[in-house]
């Protein structure tokens, strides 16, 4: 990424994230329109499933050159540098909540590592306190919803236990 | 991605107490599965089912979970996976996901599944707007075998029950089923307006849906797809009219693949018992359901035929690639 | 005429016994508790709830499922403006400015405003359900799926409201929002698209999924990568905790022009919430005497589309109460409510069971009051939800967020979207792209291809068909004089200017 201060004055130079984005936007149009070229004729009467794909197709076809002129041009709002480590931060929590779930861990392990995790992004340093905040809350949450409103959240052993 | 691993643990807790209690049904720990969002049919279907199983004491819980997804297609396949051989799952299907799981190409099929038994099913009408040309089912099929492209069908979603049935009505009247000219809608609402401000020649939909309307005289239903006249209702079927068209769209309960005749046994026994009870029949008269119980291996060649049937038709209009 | 007001009244005086409050008030306190979670909107709510109001009489059992109803919407506005996290589509529009509000110590305003206007336009709009319900359902009837594309066409139109600055950036939001919207399988042939194979993806992309990942997740994202830089305080409360005489001011035509978008769209069958609140938002962006305040809260952009949002929920009464035609999830589970008692809506029922109608209508009323003297006192509190912090308040937000999901789809494959569309809400901000317009594709995308498709399938594919309705002729011409009258007005100025 070509961060730029705010106030750079010398804005027409060659933006390669926008180059980055024209590229992605062209990829897409080119999935699109395999995939309408893959589908059956399809429609007995009428238009079939094909046609919109393609016209979506050509529209980012043309934004894609639209979007590669501003990059061309540098004609890219000006942006402040990012710092990737928060987050990255918060994804590994959603990656971890996603684990979680996803074997069988349950709702509020998984809530609670996503809790934790993005205090820490947010410059908290007490894991533990912020992990006894969230195992309390979480349960506190899964509680009232699961078993007062019968609201159906993802059991997981510390849930059997309750 | 098996995000079932859970479901050991539970499956080794309820083994042993199925070891533990298989002689008392009381003990049952149900888990049901409605492959689809809350408040469906499906949905509705099993919720009724856990009202039904602790109200007549059958089962001591049942808990619902929902699996919303393409038809049940996800549904089914996280089913299969994950309640191997756990004799107390089941999860509740019907007739769409017949239709779904081939028009999905879905690599798990019905033919895995434990039949337990159909429960419910709902009988399915033709209607016209009331100021429609067409009077009778025969006029109808005069009309279509006349121009078919020229004759829209509106109805729910591709593929479902209200599809299959105009492809059935144009192929048993003598018309090329592939050419029906069907307009699917998303929702009994949306293709009712459509068939009141007669934007299409007819609809298709399930009985009760209609019933209203139809009392009123807005619509006017041209048959209906039973066997014989249904009691109370003063419509004639397609059948006396002379075309052969009996279908209906019908919900049935199953259970996890791989279980022991036991198990298999305690669960329809435990379904045969809450049909037999009167919360359900309270249940049924609340809804409006058609009690259409059939257990055992009626319903296993039942599902056979209708898997047959349905997948036949589809390929015939184009929707599953044969 | 005369009759209806006495069925009213009666209705009230059902609706205003002592325990039947009581009903009405746990009905909305239980509908916000759920619906304020992201990604259950009212229906969901209400069929969640539905169980608990089996166990009441039916006049108490109707009056609570009305309460837990508003609630349940009224829960996903709040949710909008204080953590910019619209809980359902129709309040996406809420979310724009009235995040913005909250942000700048408004968020009291903003959530007063949204209520009060929910009331206001719940309330005009019921009074037309009780008098014009006939007369405009034969008017919705009326409309065919070539009048419908013709109304997405308007919609389209006024989409460029949520632009920005840039109309290229604009489109491209709107692009790839369209491209979203093709994922799953096609309505009229039944065809999987872009699915890759991937089960999950067959039903498309639910925009529930995408508004919390692009406005939540992204923003909690976009704000952590900016920590290093001046650290954002959110001072909860600046100026007046409650509406000012200028907000009063600003809010009252709003919220009458939100509800006279929403009413109509809403009784027709196929009109849904999110096209009134979308047409309210950009009419006000419009209208506006403070055009430099949108985009940064301004408190118009709140009233109008709230407004809007709960007319169009009582719009879709007409066709249900009339028709017995459910045409959204909500009246789906309108219906479900009915038929506890085995009462089938339709034609006959204002003429077999006036006693329900009017009950239910007159609950309605009732519940819409509750909600206001439950939640205007609560915004305080709401408001100072914003003083916690910052750490805290992002991870609760996030655990809230996903939570919604959790609860309504629990699986990988939902829960990975959600995080990938927060990625990219947070690469969009970065990079300067508006993030309203994907979700706006993503919604009218599909409902014109498919309505243009069905036209055209009607007519055999004659393109003619559109424009030989009156009702698509008239919204066609609409739709091409909004889009070209800007560039003209603009041609003709610049044309004076050179003139001179």
């Amino acid at each position: 990424m070509t961060d730029r201060a705010p106030g750079d004055p010398s804005p027409r130079r060659v933006d390669r994230a926008g180059l980055v984005i024209a590229f992605a936007l062209a990829v897409l149009a080119v999935v699109l329109v395999f995939d309408a070229f893959r589908l059956p004729p399809g429609a007995m009467y009428g238009v079939g499933p094909g046609a919109m794909p393609l016209v979506v197709a050509v529209g980012l076809g043309l934004l894609a050159i639209g979007n590669l002129i501003d990059a061309l041009r540098g004609n890219m709002p000006p942006r402040e540098s990012a710092d990737p480590k928060p987050v990255l931060l918060i994804l590994g929590g959603l990656a971890l909540l996603i684990a979680i779930i996803g074997f069988g861990g349950g709702f509020i392990l998984a809530t609670s590592a996503l809790f934790v995790a993005t205090s820490a992004a947010f410059g908290r340093r007490a894991l533990l306190i912020d992990a006894a905040i969230a195992l309390v809350l979480s349960t506190l949450i899964f509680l009232a919803f699961d078993k007062l409103l019968t609201l159906s959240l993802p059991t997981g052993p510390l849930e059997r236990l309750l | 991605m098996t995000p079932f691993q859970k479901r050991l643990f539970g499956a080794a807790v309820a083994l042993t107490l199925a070891a533990a209690g298989a002689a008392h049904a009381q003990q049952l720990e149900l888990k049901l599965m409605a492959p689809a969002a809350p408040g469906g049919g499906w949905d509705q279907t099993a919720r009724s089912m856990q009202q039904a199983l602790v109200a007549a004491k059958i089962a001591r819980s049942v808990q619902v979970t929902n699996v919303p997804g393409a038809g049940g297609s996800v549904g089914i396949a996280q089913f299969v996976n994950g309640a191997k051989g756990d004799g107390n799952q089941m999860m509740v299907n019907g007739f769409v996901m017949v239709g779904a799981l081939a028009m999905n190409k879905s690599p798990v099929t019905l033919e895995q599944v434990t039949p337990i038994a159909r429960l419910t099913e709902e009988i399915q009408v033709i209607v016209v707007p009331a100021n429609s040309p067409l009077k009778t089912a025969q006029d109808l099929a005069a009309a279509v075998k006349a121009d078919i492209a020229k004759v829209t069908f509106a109805g729910g979603s591709a593929g479902g029950v209200d599809h299959v049935m105009a492809a059935l009505f144009a192929g048993a009247v003598g018309a090329d089923a592939k050419k029906i000219n069907y307009i699917p809608f998303s929702g009994g609402g949306e293709s009712l307006a459509a068939i009141l401000g007669a934007k299409v020649s007819a609809g298709i939909s399930g009985l009760s849906e209609y019933e209203g309307q139809i009392k009123s005289g807005k619509l006017r239903a041209l048959g209906v797809t039973s066997e014989k006249r249904i009691a109370g209702v003063d419509i004639p079927t397609f059948k006396e009219q002379g075309i052969d068209l009996v279908l209906a769209n019908w919900r049935s309960v199953v259970a996890a693949p791989g279980i022991t005749p036991e198990q298999r046994k305690t669960l329809s026994d435990a379904v045969e018992k809450m049909v037999k009870s009167d919360a359900w029949k309270d249940i049924l008269k609340q809804k409006g359901w058609e009690d259409a119980y059939l257990g055992g291996d009626a319903f296993a060649d039942f599902l056979k035929k209708e898997t047959t049937r349905v997948t036949d038709v589809l390929k015939s209009v184009g929707l599953v690639k044969s | 005429m005369i009759d209806t007001f006495a069925q009213l009244a009666h209705g009230m005086a059902v609706a205003l016994q002592p325990l039947n409050l009581l009903y009405a008030l746990i009905g909305v306190f239980l509908g916000t508790a759920v619906g304020v979670l992201p990604g259950i909107g009212p229906a969901l709510t209400v069929a969640l709830l539905l169980p608990v109001t089996y166990k009441l009489d039916p006049g108490g059992s109707l009056i609570m499922f009305a309460g837990i109803y508003y609630g349940g919407m009224y829960g996903g506005s709040t949710t909008a403006i204080l953590i910019n996290t619209p809980g359902e589509s129709a309040s996406m529009a809420t979310a724009l400015e009235g995040n913005k509000m909250a942000k700048a110590g408004r968020g009291g305003p903003a959530l007063a405003t949204a209520a009060i206007g929910s009331f206001v336009a719940g309330t005009i709009a019921t009074i037309g359900l009780a008098f014009l319900a006939p007369w405009l359902v034969d008017f919705a009837v009326r409309f065919g799926p070539e009048d419908y594309f013709a109304l997405m066409c308007v919609a389209f139109v006024t989409v460029s409201a949520t632009f920005g600055d840039s109309p290229i950036r604009g489109l491209t939001s709107l692009f790839i929002g369209l491209t979203l919207g093709l994922i799953g399988i096609d309505k009229l042939t039944g065809q999987a698209r872009l699915a890759f194979g991937i089960p999950e993806l067959l039903d498309g992309v639910e925009v529930t999924t995408l508004a919390v990942g692009l406005f939540a997740v992204g923003e909690a994202l976009y704000v952590a990568s900016r920590r290093h830089h001046a650290e954002e305080k959110l001072e909860p409360v600046r100026g007046s905790l409650w509406m000012t005489r200028e907000d009063w001011k600003r809010s009252w035509k709003p919220w009458l022009r939100g509800t006279m978008f929403g009413f109509p769209i809403g009784a027709l069958p196929a009109g849904g919430a999110e096209i009134p609140t979308f047409l309210s938002y950009s009419t006000e962006k419009r209208l506006t005497k403070h055009p430099e305040e949108f985009g940064k809260g301004a408190i118009e952009g709140v009233a109008g589309p709230e407004a809007a949002n709960n007319a169009s929920a009582a719009g879709t009464l007409v066709p249900l109460l009339t028709l017995g035609l459910p045409t959204s999830a909500t009246a789906a589970m309108m219906l479900a409510g009915f038929q506890q008692y085995g009462l089938n809506p339709g034609p006959l029922l204002f003429a077999e069971r006036p006693d329900l109608v009017w009950g239910l209508i007159a609950s309605l009323f009732i519940a819409n009051v509750m909600l206001l003297v439950l939640n205007l006192p609560l915004v305080g509190l709401w408001v100072r939800l914003l003083a916690i912090p910052q750490p805290w308040l992002y991870a609760g937000i996030l655990a809230f967020a996903t939570m919604g999901t959790i609860a309504a789809k629990p699986s990988v494959v939902e829960l990975s979207m959600l995080a990938g569309f927060g990625v990219m809400g947070f690469l969009m901000r970065r990079f300067d792209y508006p993030i309203a317009p994907v979700v706006v594709g993503l919604i009218l995308g599909p409902i014109a291809e498919s309505q243009l498709r069905r036209a055209l399938q009607i007519s055999l594919g004659d393109p003619l068909t559109l424009v030989q309705s009156p009702i698509s002729a008239t919204l066609l011409a609409i739709a091409l004089i909004a889009l070209v009258a800007p560039f003209v007005l603009k041609g003709l100025g610049r044309f004076k200017a050179n003139e001179d």
